[in-house]
């Protein structure tokens, strides 16, 4: 029966919105003034290269960079403030974020992923090797990948890292950006943290992009060459199931409950009775 | 001759007569007798060289104004008659009356017999000229300031090599003392007499030498006294009164003939070149150890905000001379020294005002965050190791998802 099991309560095909639209301008518009900030910032810790020597030298490239550098800086403090406002204010913004809180199962699903993807417990304990071990805590075997909710661990820790790095960037940005103020309020060896803080948290957010978010989202063999989802929003129920299992039954049993509530209010089933 | 030259000999007898002029007094020839053959324009001796005089132009000279004759200097022909004269008369001796200038030019390099390999004399017509020789004064002479460029470059703009490489005097006519001199027209802009001397030029290497190193300061200094005084006041200058050999004098930073405005982007001294030139000297370790010098000057600020950006063409951004001055820098234990930590608010003031004292709690030019901002230091280090530690994670995960992926392609 389908309303006991679950089966047939969402289609494989079933188009669910997993980004809404104005996620997803916030995302573009993150991605334009993050590349914008780094194309503009970066090579400035890699001024011997000559290739940026010869750019920068051309003309006002370099006062023209500065320019838009911190044109840049107000897109994305716009940004997020307008993304601060949708997850205060609307309710899909308060649970997205209470979805993407940490918590101390994204750490065991971190080592899981991990310890399945490599694989060497399961042929330790195929083996017989710490097979005591293993049967007392069977979560060291890592026999199945792990399950995730809405956001998985590698989702969260991106949200947060861009949350943290943007806090760094434009607080030491703005006193970099403001240089007489921050000498005002603070003593220059302070200064020079700021600069070197941002010139290292902007390296860091740089790798961090290019390496995790572009092998999660674009370079994994699973969604290769890219996931769709940050422009149509859209994500099928078969993906759902295999990629946010968690969700995916989330969904299912408030599927249920909502049939079960209807098929309360309608009476008695006239098969069961029969 | 020609025809007018063959009818003036005739008429000669008769115009003396006419004139009364007559100053054959002493027993010389006078200079119309000379005229009488060489105001022929096509006169020309046997080897074909021109031996025209205009008479008119010699009348004009200061030579001639002062009523001197020509046998006055050509003084093998006094008291000769029988013309037409020898081909070769005797070199003219100018010392027979200009002897302060002649002893002058016998001790410079002109006076000197050359060694080089293509030895020749240089006599006082080759800047003077000869018969229309006039006052330096004279807008006409070839020694009048405005003039004197075309007078010395006939010779020392290629046919004398310098022996800092050809093209070395050439350079003058970019400064802009040349500038000065031919665009705005200031008869009081240096030229190559103003540095070199006159009659008294002597090469570099010479220690009488007006532009040799211990000189310079003065010669440079007889115009642009106020500079002269705000250098020896500085650090550099105090060594050089010293006599330090590797203090740099005006010509060090500035070029010798290249001297251009700071405001030209050819000049050295240009916003976004100065630093090269301090470097020289200010990232030399021999020359830092010899005299006590903190190097890495250059690569510091090369690598702060102000470098990269003056690196790159910004002239509004800070160079060497921003903070030290020029002329008179100090060291910064000097109370008048710019960067004396009781000025720094000021000195820093200038591009970035209301910024204050904060400026003295901390150091410019690191060259070791570890021993000069300890929490600097810290901070790089932690940097250092997140990133690096996060990169390793997100490849070790990235890694271990592909070996996944491997393994199930071969297994299946």
């Amino acid at each position: 029966m389908d309303a006991l099991t679950g089966r047939g309560l969402i289609r494989d095909d079933e188009v669910f919105l997993r980004m809404s639209r104005v996620e997803r301008i916030q995302h573009i518009l993150l991605i334009v003034s993050f590349t914008l900030l780094v194309l503009t910032g970066l090579p400035l810790l890699f001024y011997e290269l000559r290739l940026f020597k010869a750019v920068f030298s051309y003309g006002r490239v370099f006062y023209i960079r500065g320019v838009v550098h911190r044109a840049a800086a107000v897109l994305l403090i716009a940004d997020i403030l307008w993304h601060f406002g949708t997850t205060i204010l609307t309710a899909r913004g308060r649970e997205n974020f209470r979805e993407l809180i940490p918590r101390r199962k994204d750490a065991l699903d971190a080592i899981a992923l991990f310890g399945y993807n490599v694989g060497i417990s399961g042929w330790l304990y195929r083996k017989g090797v710490l097979r005591r071990f293993f049967d007392r805590h069977p979560f060291w075997k890592f026999e199945d990948p792990p399950e995730y909710g809405r956001y998985n661990f590698i989702e969260k820790l991106e949200y947060l890292a861009v949350a943290w790095g943007s806090l760094v960037m434009i607080a030491s940005g703005f006193f970099m950006w403001k240089v007489e103020l921050s000498l005002k309020l603070f003593p220059l060896w302070l200064h020079d943290i700021f600069v070197i803080v941002h010139g290292y948290e902007a390296m860091l957010a740089f790798l961090a992009i290019i390496i995790w978010h572009m092998y999660n989202v674009h370079l994994n063999p699973e969604v290769f060459p890219m996931s769709r989802i940050w422009l149509d929003g859209k994500i099928t129920g078969h993906q759902l199931r295999t990629l946010h299992a968690l969700e995916y039954r989330k969904i299912e049993d408030e599927r249920r409950r909502a049939l079960g509530a209807s098929a309360a209010a309608a009476g008695p089933d006239p098969a069961r009775g029969a | 001759m020609s025809r007018a030259g063959v009818l003036a000999v005739l008429s000669l007898p008769a115009v003396l007569i006419v004139l009364g002029d007559a100053p054959s007094l002493a027993g010389q020839p006078p200079d119309d007798d000379c005229l009488v053959c060489h105001s022929d324009p096509d006169l020309k001796s046997g080897q074909g060289l021109p031996r025209y005089v205009d008479g008119a132009k010699f009348s004009a000279s200061i030579h001639g104004e002062a009523g001197i004759s020509c046998v006055d200097c050509h003084a093998d022909l006094a008291g000769f008659s029988d013309f037409p004269h020898a081909e070769t008369l005797k070199p003219v001796a100018c010392a027979s009356c200009h002897d302060a200038a002649a002893a002058a030019i016998g001790a410079s390099a002109h006076g000197r017999p050359h060694d080089g390999p293509m030895p020749f004399a240089v006599h006082c017509k080759d800047c003077h000229g000869t018969h229309e020789i006039l006052s330096h004064e004279d807008a006409a002479s070839r020694t009048f300031a405005l003039n004197i460029p075309d007078t010395c470059t006939s010779c020392h703009l290629d046919r004398v090599r310098a022996t800092r490489g050809p093209g070395f005097v050439g350079l003058y006519l970019e400064s802009v003392h040349f500038r000065a001199l031919s665009k705005a027209g200031l008869s009081l802009a240096a030229t190559c007499v103003s540095c070199h001397g006159g009659h008294d030029v002597r090469p570099i290497d010479d220690p009488d030498s007006r532009v040799a190193r211990p000189a310079i300061i003065a010669t440079c200094g007889g115009c642009h006294t106020g500079i002269e005084r705000d250098y020896l006041e500085g650090v550099h200058g105090k060594a050089y009164v010293k006599g330090a050999l590797e203090v740099p004098v005006c010509t060090d930073c500035h070029t010798e003939h290249d001297i251009r405005s700071p405001a030209d982007l050819g000049s050295v001294v240009y916003a976004t070149k100065v630093a090269a030139v301090c470097a020289r000297c200010h990232d030399d370790e021999g020359l830092a150890r010899q005299y006590g010098l903190l190097t890495s000057r250059l690569k510091t600020y090369a690598s702060s905000f102000h470098g990269m950006a003056s690196k790159s063409g910004e002239t509004r951004v800070a160079n060497c001379s921003s903070c030290h001055g020029h002329h008179d820098i100090r060291p910064s234990s000097d109370p008048r020294s710019s960067i004396n930590a009781a000025n720094m608010a000021a000195t820093c003031g200038v591009c970035h005002p209301g910024a204050g004292a904060n400026f003295s709690k901390g150091r410019i030019h690191v060259v070791s965050e570890r021993t000069e901002n300890r929490w600097a230091y810290t901070v790089k280090l932690v940097y250092l190791v997140v990133i690096g530690g996060l990169i390793s994670v997100f490849l070790a995960f990235i890694a271990a998802d592909l070996t996944r992926r491997l393994r199930a392609r071969w297994t299946r």
